[in-house]
């Protein structure tokens, strides 16, 4: 990779650097940039962005060795990445990952001979919906059938970006979040403007201050739909009125709990309701330039987002003078790299800023010093898109959409073993048995066995709970979470020390490695998993598991080692027979479901 | 973390009342109780990472327990670092930390100060649970001249990251990769190759970093420790010198080498924590062409002699001179090598004998930093200044070149360094005796009719005023090398042959009388300069 090949990269390298107000924010953009164009990230690249951004190249170099998507050697021409977590390996993503493996001679992490195919197994995708599914290049693939492979192995070209399965409301009398995804060309400003897009916008800035825009937020209960249901209005309020830094607002669009797939829709069927969000929570807090982190994986939403914050600007709802009031905004689409921790609101900054994805010690919390050390609201994508809704209906309609301390609905993403996956609109308010029936139930013939409710993260729930209300308070009083309102169902025929292991296995690889016992935890945990399915376990194996999982909560930076230990805690405590039974007879006791009990 | 240090905070820690300045850690305040918490990742002198973990603390009304490093102390703060709860976390942060840990303590260089075996006496569980196979990292990698690492006894602390980019500015390190699978290492291709590189063995926890230099040539157990000040430069960094102190019973230890290595010493006003390696590796000048008999030269070929022929012959000289009145003919080149000690013996000496051509010389200069390292890389230029000695040889060679001198006294330096080996030479040829007093030799004093081997700085007691002005202790760690004396037991000696009034008898009587004398010491003392230092009256 020659000097000359990077010195023509200048140009768009500087148009990138301007975007941000620090260069080393310019990293992650600039490595990809670099990679598009040349295939790979030589040293070459690396010593090119570390002079770009002016850092040592050693911290170039830890970024490129933290992010799964940056390539030391170069790919074959299609780089396929099977999903290989727990929703897609209930449908048989294991069978299949195994299959594409056999026909190319490949193992994962190699490459074919002549270059054309790499193969990878990769963590959630978060297309769970349309699981067995993978990522080819650029593309989502999906649902992976022997016809999807030989396309794949025959006309990769023709493969296409899978299609959204939004399946409509469940107990409501009309879509909120959801209303437009079945509009046709829903995602184009001119069909935005035209459905009364920007209006809620245009309300907020030039009949209400922005005390009076926290106000009805704070009313609404909306609280953040990313998994943590934090009050939105009482976070806004935290950023200082006066303040003599910039101020940012970064929206959280770095979708990755496994089981979830709600931010994907949102961004890529109605992306100017999200802006239309963004507009008013920096108006209500004085922001004037927005950051989009969006997941590195996410292409195809990424592309959409950007004409729609293209078209927002053309139209004049972004730029200077914002519906002729003094209000400017800048939003820019900021590309992750590939880090589950990077959901993590600090990691999140850190990783805007051009680094590997650590959380950060708190305090201080991002609303005195988040972004660049300034004043920053992070909200997810979900949560923003609620705000013109509010805006526009009120905050008391609002907040009967939901149960009293948690107002509006949810997009609830649906998969694993039941028959209609996809994504469903609901009441924070609504049961998880009426989310599964809505979803059609497990096959015919099956029972649920157990739930994951709110993403992988979650403590798992069994089949006799499952007349839980949804909202963040009824299901910590079940002892789990809300969390990302990812629902991934599990028959009688899945194996919990198997379901065990993709948790632990995810785990084990997005751990960020900064904290001792999360970085040493998450690894130790799989190791010992494994050992048990591999019917290697030793009868001292569930507590050690146990010990590992109540050592490492709470005892780091960020919740991630909690989130680790949860499905550890919660799926020994509730299936400990089956774990026993493995250890002690060296096999499973679950009838065969194909690559969850095959092994 | 901007905090009011005047301000007071009042908090107990294990049910004792502690009083600290606002903005202190709780870690501080607890090490200022008496109640000293674990850690690895923290050092004073660098960002907070708060990674380890291992100095966890139970903090009344906080269900979690809290890093000490990171939190606050506050008023009304109540901490217990013994609680079931606190020792409990830092166990099992322990635990973690050696899970993937080689657990190669016998063939470490770090066994015997490693942090890891510390803490595990009193927070080990001493009944492991960790029955997997261990992750693989690199093992014994030489990442620069004077660093080796060993990546599977790295605790990912990221002390040494931390220091090349806040404190040497270098940005050599980086950890690589996440999880379990992050190592620390040296961006590919480049060396971890800087003056400070040798800090990161310092503040290496655990065996992961260490000295290329100082690996396996002894166990720490046999070390001695004494604190001195290192005589590089002009900036005077405090250190320890550590030595074998089994050189009787274990002479054998790095083939009779005295000295293994010097450390620094936390110094804040001079070198915080840190010291050069220029410095650092410096010890090793110390035993490299060691002059260690007087020898006299006789027609015209020096041979060793014993100390009263070599004195009889320099005293006799000065006599013949004082006698003629021709002590104008003499001159002497002091060095800012020498101590406070044995300048201050200097002046009096020959300021008593009536030889008034007495100056002090420096080395040659060198390349400063912004750091620590000062383009002066003799330690007491400041003090000999502060005696009021004149600075300078070269009138002095040029008198002698002009066979206006009779008699030359050089200490230390090798001016052929400063002036050329021509120069010199022709310079002392007309000279009727040279005389060398110093520890090495070199082409200067290759050239001297009479050499007296003097002590080197580690084996001395005395004192340095470094640049800014701090006079500095320093301490003999070893026994003179062969038959070396400190220069102000040659003074003394001379003083008796030539009837000159006794000199004090030892470095802490000649500081007494110095700072009596002297108004640039005026008020200093042993004790006021303690291990660490203090200034010149006129410092400032």
């Amino acid at each position: 990779m020659s000097a000359a090949a990077l010195k023509q990269l200048d140009a768009a390298a500087a148009e990138i650097l301007a975007q941000y107000d620090q260069k080393r924010a310019a990293t992650l953009p600039l490595l990809r940039l670099a990679q598009d164009t040349l295939g790979y990230v030589s040293p070459a690249v690396e010593q090119w962005v570390a002079q770009q951004v002016g850092v040592a190249p050693a911290h170039i170099h830890e970024v490129v060795t933290f992010y799964t998507l940056y390539h030391q050697q170069p790919v074959g021409k299609y780089h396929i990445q099977v999903c290989h977590n727990i929703a897609c390996a209930l449908r048989g993503g294991d069978a299949y990952l195994a299959s594409i493996g056999e026909r190319l001679g490949l193992k994962p992490g190699q490459t074919t001979a002549d270059g054309k195919y790499t193969l990878s197994a990769v963590e959630c995708l978060c297309a769970c919906e349309q699981a067995p599914m993978m990522q080819v290049n650029d593309s989502y693939v999906g649902p992976i059938t022997p016809a999807v492979i030989d396309t794949l192995l025959q006309s990769p070209e023709q493969l296409t970006e899978l299609p959204l399965l939004y399946r409509g409301t469940v107990g409501l009398q009309a879509a909120v979040l959801s209303a437009r995804f079945n509009v046709r060309d829903a995602e184009k400003i001119e069909t935005y403007v035209r459905d009364n897009g920007y209006q809620a916008a245009r309300k907020a800035l030039t009949e209400m201050s922005p005390a009076q825009v926290i106000d009805e937020v704070t009313k609404s209960n909306l609280r953040g739909l990313g998994g943590a249901g934090f009050p939105t209005g009482k976070k806004w309020s935290f950023i200082p009125k006066d303040s003599s830094k910039p101020k940012y607002l970064v929206v959280n669009a770095d979708e990755g709990e496994p089981g979830t797939i709600k931010d994907r829709y949102l961004l890529t069927k109605d992306p100017h309701r999200l802006i239309e969000g963004i507009i008013i929570a920096a108006y209500a807090t004085g922001v004037r330039k927005a950051y989009i982190y969006i997941r590195g994986e996410y292409a195809y939403p990424a592309k959409v987002l950007q004409q729609a914050v293209d078209e927002a600007k053309k139209y004049g709802f972004l730029g200077s003078r914002i519906f002729n009031t003094d209000h400017t905004l800048e939003i820019v689409v900021h590309r992750g790299a590939g880090a589950y921790i990077c959901g993590e609101e600090t990691a999140l900054l850190t990783s805007l800023e051009g680094g590997k994805g650590f959380p950060r010690l708190k305090p201080p919390f991002p609303a005195l010093a988040g972004l660049f050390a300034c004043p920053t609201v992070v909200n997810n994508v979900e949560t923003l898109a609620c705000v013109p809704s509010i805006i526009q209906r009120g905050a008391e309609w609002f907040a009967k959409l939901g149960v009293p301390k948690a107002g509006g609905t949810r997009l609830f993403s649906l998969s694993g073993h039941v028959q209609k996956p996809g994504l469903y609109e609901a009441s924070q308010g609504v049961t998880l048995r009426q989310l599964i029936d809505a979803a059609g139930g497990v096959a015919p013939g099956r029972q649920v066995k157990a739930v994951i409710p709110g993403g992988i993260s979650a403590k798992i729930l069994r089949a006799d709970e499952l007349d839980v209300k949804m909202d963040f308070d009824s299901l910590i009083a079940a002892g789990t979470m809300a969390g990302s309102a990812g629902i991934v169902v599990m028959d009688d025929t899945t194996c919990m020390v198997r379901a065990l292991w993709y948790a632990g296995k995810f785990f084990g690889h997005e751990s960020c490695g900064q904290c001792s016992p999360c970085r040493e935890g998450t690894g130790w945990m799989f190791k010992v998993i494994d050992r048990i399915l591999r019917g290697e376990g030793r009868e001292q194996d569930l507590d050690t598991v146990l010990s590992i999982a109540g050592n490492m909560e709470g005892r780091t930076i960020c919740v991630f080692a909690d989130a680790a230990a949860w499905p550890a805690q919660s799926y020994i405590a509730k299936f400990r027979d089956e774990f026993v039974y493995h250890i002690k007879e060296k096999r499973c006791n679950v009838g065969a479901q194909p690559a969850v009990a095959a092994h | 973390m901007m905090a009011d240090a005047s301000k007071q905070v009042n908090l107990t820690i294990d049910g004792k009342p502690v009083a600290v300045p606002e903005g202190t850690t709780v870690l501080q305040a607890c090490e200022q109780a008496g109640s000293p918490v674990p850690f690895y990742c923290y050092h004073p002198g660098l960002s907070i990472a708060g990674n380890c973990r291992i100095c966890l603390v139970e903090i009344a009304g906080t269900p979690k327990l809290q890093i000490s490093c990171y939190t606050r102390a506050a008023e009304g703060m109540v901490v217990s670092t013994t609680s079931d709860k606190s020792l409990k976390g830092r166990k099992d942060v322990l635990e973690f930390l050696l899970a993937n840990h080689p657990l190669d303590c016998p063939v470490c260089d770090q066994a015997g100060e490693c942090w890891l075996q510390d803490y595990y006496m009193q927070h080990g569980l001493y009944d492991p649970k960790f029955n997997e196979t261990k992750v693989k990292k690199p093992k014994a990698v030489p990442i620069g001249p004077t660093v080796m690492l060993d990546a599977e006894r790295c605790i990912l602390c990221s002390r040494c990251v931390r220091f090349t980019d806040e404190v040497s500015k270098t940005g050599e390190l980086g950890i690589f990769n996440r999880g379990d699978h992050a190592e620390v290492g040296v961006y590919p291709g480049v060396e971890l190759k800087n003056n400070y590189a040798g800090n990161v063995v310092d503040i290496c926890p655990v065996g992961a970093l260490t000295d290329r230099d100082f690996r396996f040539k002894c166990r720490v157990w046999y070390l001695g420790s004494t604190p001195s000040v290192c005589n590089g430069c002009s900036r005077g960094c405090n250190i320890d010198i550590h030595y074998n102190r089994e050189q009787k019973d274990r002479p054998h230890i790095a083939g009779g080498a005295r000295i293994m290595r010097l450390k620094p010493r936390f110094n804040a006003d001079v070198n915080q924590w840190w010291m050069c390696d220029i410095g650092r590796y410096g010890y090793k000048r110390l035993d490299t062409h060691r002059l260690l008999l007087t020898e006299k030269r006789q027609n015209g070929t020096r041979h060793p002699v014993p100390w009263g022929e070599a004195l009889d012959a320099v005293g006799a000289q000065l006599q013949k001179l004082r006698e003629a009145k021709q002590l104008d003919q003499v001159g002497v080149i002091l060095s800012s090598h020498l101590t406070n000690e044995d300048l201050f013996a200097a002046k009096r000496f020959f300021h008593a004998l009536g030889v008034t051509q007495v100056v002090f010389q420096r080395p040659k200069s060198g390349a400063a930093d912004t750091l620590l390292l000062e383009a002066d890389r003799s330690p007491n230029a400041r003090g000999a200044q502060a005696l009021g000695l004149a600075e300078g040889a070269e009138e002095l060679l040029q008198r002698a070149k002009q066979q206006q001198l009779k008699t030359l006294i050089i200490f230390t330096q090798d001016l052929t360094e400063l002036f050329g080996q021509a120069r010199v030479a022709e310079a002392l040829k007309p000279v009727e005796m040279v005389i060398f007093i110093g520890p090495n030799t070199h082409p200067t004093a290759q050239l001297a009719d009479i050499v007296l081997p003097s002590c080197a700085y580690a084996e001395k007691d005395g004192t340095f005023t470094n640049s800014q002005g701090r006079v500095q202790r320093l301490h003999a760690a070893v026994l003179p090398a062969g038959e070396s004396r400190p220069e102000w037991m040659i003074f003394s000696a001379l003083g008796t042959k030539l009837n000159i009034e006794a000199l004090p008898g030892d470095a802490p009587a000649l500081f007494t009388a110095l700072a009596k004398a002297e108004p640039a010491f005026a008020g200093l003392s042993y004790a006021a300069v303690g291990d660490q230092g203090a200034w010149l009256a006129n410092a400032h």
